[in-house]
């Protein structure tokens, strides 16, 4: 109550505010008026009495002044003085306020968009139900080399999902692309494959129809799909008779029964699923998929909800408890005994899995924590800045502030005064911020997005939550008061005397001070731009590295909408076209992202258990298309046919690792070839690629005749052309189009296949580099800020040794010196923090140690030579400075 | 006789004792106060009004304008029902107080 009608009262100050004034005045002359009255009773004349009244009173001002601060609510009042009496300035200076507001939003927005994606990827809950109760099941083998899985077999899955007594329900989960449509204008659609326990784990509500339950995951059910609440609205107009409808998936129908609850697009982040249906559904829409139904095939993330009361040590120290029991019945029978009794030994864990599963986390995961550092270094580099401009406004204020401690203002106001003009200027600047980070966000979402990006394209929803704007409020309010705070102790330190009395420009105290946030600026700037160097140039490592095949002028052609292989008179067609050197198919191309591995050793030795080789299927053609050099033997010919004797090419590190010293062209090989055993016989080694990745050693490689292989197999046709492969790709387009109406042709160019393995590399080299060309501006500018400051200081002081016949130029290497001095001391600080600073980085280099010593060198002297440029300017400014004029100035 | 310091927090129970009485307006608080204390508290206006809006806020005091005895227009104080229960309990908390501090006293 009491609460109620202070706060009443505090609105009503706030908005009667002339009104409670002017009956605060008319009171306080009414006690003047009554006091002097009662004196004059007393025998006083009116003036005397009028002027003992009066000190009586102590003052109308300072009792007013008395009653604002010590009524309820009085602070609220100052604070929303202090707020327009900022304004005020701001407005009064706007270049000054101009210049610190688009620092801030460089540094905050750059942080923002940042942590955004840092947010989007990592940190949202899953629009679930009591998303913080889910867990994700992840098994760390014995041996712990190996990384701990993820991926569980559909069996498994299931086997969870009986566990009724520790588990309320389990959700498996995988992304796949469906073609939809009819044969005549099929579209990819980005989907997933789903346990039957997915949508009741998760606790969602259909949005309209129903979602997918137990019953519709069990072999034999009819095929139906659920669709997103988006993907209603794009192709149906959210109209209600959608469900029921049919709907073509890779030409099988399947009818929809329902649409998830809007906002909701799948546990896997980053990925959207617009159709989804369940995992015993596969079968039905590709046959080719049905293997990933065994128990060999670990390709389901599962995300589970522990039974109420059941916490998540208890849960997995349960799970652990009965995985021996359950385990011998859906480890894949076929395995060796030693990897069945591995993965009966393995040991489960729940992590935290209400933020969903991403592939992407474990790629971005340290990249993005590099990134977060930098753009901190940059803000504090930005607040460096800040901190000087209003240090250096603050002198021209010491006046203004003298005089308001003179008249009585406490220390403690005039520092909470520039405090919030400072956290002002940061709010403001957060709020451009938040602008520029939208827009940076969605650039560095296209960079990711460039990379390999799996089954789907990627999607984030980079709309500011309450996250995100609550870290940056939190980072515009602490770099507030971390760049106002100390200006703000500078100004007022001195006391009103000494600066009344002495002439502002003398004061000395701030000459340590700005200085050394130039220091600070140098050396956080060395960080960032060796980092930026090491990014760079590990990038130029990758690109200049010759990965055993030439992907220039090479275009790759896959027609997945038909899941069959090309036939062979289309390949004759594409090979006749204008511009094509040579066309060949074959079953993976180098640094697809699909590999395929079978073991293979010299006959006679024992096959071993695990895969040792790469494998790929390869037509004729396939070695001259790629460029990939023949070092003895032969090629493929047409010869190689499915009624001939197989045969193999394999690479230099397979000859190494099986033949040494002698030549393996004529010998033969016992290998696994999709589980049959198979003789090959090696005619013809080949160069080393790297096929496995730009950055990893070029994995021994068996190549066998495309035409002797038996099952299916993935195709892709690539296509050497000359001339502009843009041309090249339409008239291959139209070749194949022709030849099979309704197919889904995609052509694209191998160089940016091998490009896209090296996104991550190619954001760190960006955005490293543009954060450190940013935080060299603003040294600069810094630097430059002081010199000038200090030359306008010294001008009459440069003026009288100009007098007294000092030349230009040394005038100018004293200004020059100044500045260097700051650099130099800068950069002996720099270089053991950028050491420190790049060995943590020294995983994600290629070609180079952390260490590098031309990456140091370059970044210290190009940091050096750019100081030396802004200092310049202020030091030609003081070789001009006119004697008379300087000295007349006095 | 030398002035006291008005010992902390007592004024505002000596304005809600004063106004308990009869309403009254700033100045003839502090006259009031001064000639029952025996001119030992002299109340500084700068301490006096803020403590009177302060209570007024809190719905303990109502205040009005109207002529004071000598015809000069004024804003008159007046305890209300929430101000008259603040006052008892101050009071006999402060009874308490000065009963307890004058055991320890007598008692040393």
């Amino acid at each position: 109550m009491k609460l109620v009608r202070r706060l009443a009262s505090i609105v009503d100050w706030i908005f009667h505010r002339q009104r409670a004034e002017q009956a605060l005045a008319d009171e306080l002359q009414a006690f003047v008026e009554i006091s002097a009255a009662e004196k004059m009773r007393d025998g006083l004349p009116l003036e005397e009495a009028r002027r003992l009244a009066r000190l009586e009173l102590g003052g109308v001002e300072q009792v007013r002044e008395q009653v604002r601060t010590y009524r309820h609510g009085g602070w609220l009042d100052e604070i929303g003085r202090d707020v327009r009496y900022a304004f005020r300035m701001f407005v009064r200076n706007p270049g000054f306020t101009f210049v610190v507001v688009v620092t801030l939003t460089l540094g905050i927005g750059a942080n923002t968009a940042i942590f955004s994606l840092i947010d989007a990827l990592m940190l949202r809950w899953l629009p679930v139900r009591n998303p913080q109760e889910l867990v994700q099941v992840a098994f760390q083998p014995p041996s712990p080399k190996d990384a701990p899985g993820t991926g569980f077999s559909y069996a498994i899955v299931r086997a969870f999902a009986s566990q009724r007594e520790i588990f309320a329900g389990v959700a498996g989960f995988s992304s796949f692309t469906f073609d939809v449509g009819s044969r005549e204008a099929v579209r990819r659609a980005p989907g997933a494959l789903v346990t039957g326990g997915y949508y009741e784990t998760l606790g969602l509500q259909p949005a309209a129809g129903r979602l997918l339950g137990r019953e519709d995951d069990e072999p034999g059910a009819p095929l139906v799909a659920v669709i997103s609440d988006g993907y209603w609205e794009r192709e149906y107009a959210r109209s209600p008779d959608a469900i029921g409808q049919t709907v073509q998936l890779n030409d099988i129908p399947a009818s929809i029964v329902g649409v998830s609850p809007r906002g909701f697009t799948g546990a896997n982040v980053g990925s959207v699923a617009d159709i989804t249906i369940a995992v015993a559904a596969l079968p039905q829409v590709d046959a080719s998929a049905a293997p990933l139904l065994g128990p060999g095939n670990f390709w389901l993330r599962v995300l589970a909800r522990p039974q109420s009361g059941v916490s998540v040590s208890q849960a997995s120290a349960r799970l652990n408890a009965v995985w021996p029991d359950i385990s011998g019945a859906v480890i894949a029978p076929h395995w060796p005994a030693s990897r069945r009794q591995a993965m009966a030994d393995s040991v489960f864990q729940l992590l935290s899995g209400g933020t969903g599963w991403s592939y992407l986390r474990n790629i971005y995961r340290k990249p993005l924590l590099v990134l977060m550092v930098v753009v901190g270094l940059v803000l504090l580099i930005a607040c460096a800045n800040v901190a000087s401009l209003l240090l250096a406004r603050a002198s021209a204020r010491q006046k203004e502030m003298a005089v308001r401690l003179a008249l009585g203002a406490g220390r403690g106001r005039i520092v909470r005064q520039l405090l919030i003009e400072s956290t002002l200027l940061s709010l403001v600047g957060a709020a451009c911020g938040i602008g520029l980070a939208g827009v940076a966000g969605r650039f560095l979402v296209s960079l990711i997005s460039s990379g390999p990006i799996g089954p789907t394209p990627l999607v984030f929803d980079l709309t500011p939550n309450w996250h995100v704007l609550a870290f940056t409020s939190g980072v515009a309010i602490v770099t507030g008061i971390v760049f106002g705070l100390v200006p703000a102790l500078q100004t007022t330190a001195a006391g009103p005397s000494a600066t009344l009395k002495e002439d502002a420009r003398t004061s000395s105290s701030r000459s340590k001070l700005l200085p050394s946030l130039v220091v600070a600026q140098v050396a956080l700037s060395l960080i960032l731009l060796s980092g930026a160097g090491l990014f760079v140039r590990t990038l130029q490592n990758l690109q200049s590295l010759d990965p055993g095949f030439n992907p220039e002028g090479v275009l790759l052609v896959d027609s997945e909408g038909r899941r069959t292989p090309l036939p062979r008179d289309v390949l004759e067609n594409v090979q006749r076209l204008p511009g094509v050197l040579s066309a060949s198919l074959s079953t993976h191309t180098p640094l697809s992202g699909s590999v395929w591995s079978e073991p293979a050793v010299p006959a006679g030795q024992p096959i071993p258990e695990k895969d040792n080789a790469y494998f790929v299927g390869a037509d004729p053609g396939f070695f001259a298309t790629m460029r990939i050099r023949l070092v003895a033997g032969r090629e493929f010919t047409d010869r190689d046919s499915a009624n001939s004797a197989p045969v193999a090419v394999v690479n230099e590190v397979f000859t190494a690792r099986h033949f040494a010293n002698q030549s393996p062209v004529g010998q033969h090989l016992s290998a696994n070839v999709r589980g049959r055993r198979t003789d090959l016989e090696i005619v013809g080694v080949v160069k080393n690629t790297n096929a496995a990745g730009l950055r990893l050693s070029p994995p021994p490689t068996v190549y066998v005749a495309y035409a002797q292989l038996r099952g299916d197999f993935p195709t892709t046709l690539a296509v050497r052309a000359t001339g502009p492969l843009g041309q090249a790709a339409s008239a291959i387009q139209r070749a194949l189009q022709s030849a099979m109406p309704g197919a889904l042709i995609d052509v694209r160019l191998l160089s940016r296949q091998v490009e896209a393995t090296m996104v991550q590399e190619r954001m760190m080299a960006t955005l490293a580099s543009g954060f450190g060309l940013l935080a060299l501006t603003l040294t600069c500018v810094g630097l430059y800020g002081l010199l000038a400051y200090s030359v306008a200081q010294r001008t009459r002081e440069i003026g009288i040794r100009m007098a007294l016949g000092a030349q230009g130029t040394r005038v100018v290497a004293m200004v020059l010196g100044s500045g260097a001095r700051l650099v130099i001391i800068g950069i002996a600080l720099g270089l053991p923090a950028a050491w420190a600073a790049s060995r943590s980085v020294g995983s994600m280099l290629f070609g180079l140690t952390p260490t590098d010593p031309v990456t140091v060198a370059g970044a210290t002297v190009a940091l050096a030579a750019a100081a030396q440029m802004a200092a310049y300017l202020p030091a030609r400014r003081a070789s001009r400075v006119d004697p008379l004029v300087a000295l007349r100035h006095e | 006789m030398d002035k006291l310091d008005i010992p902390q927090g007592t004024l505002d129970l000596m304005i809600l004792t004063i106004l308990v009485r009869e309403p009254m307006h700033g100045y003839g608080i502090s006259q009031r106060l001064a000639t029952l204390s025996h001119d030992s508290f002299q109340v500084n206006p700068g301490s006096l009004f803020p403590s009177l809006y302060r209570l007024e806020q809190d719905g303990q005091l109502k205040a009005e304008w109207r002529p004071s005895e000598n015809n000069r227009n004024a804003k008159f104080y007046k305890l209300t029902a929430s101000g008259r229960r603040q006052l008892e309990q101050h009071r006999r908390r402060w009874d308490r107080i000065a009963f307890a501090i004058a055991s320890v006293l007598e008692g040393a």
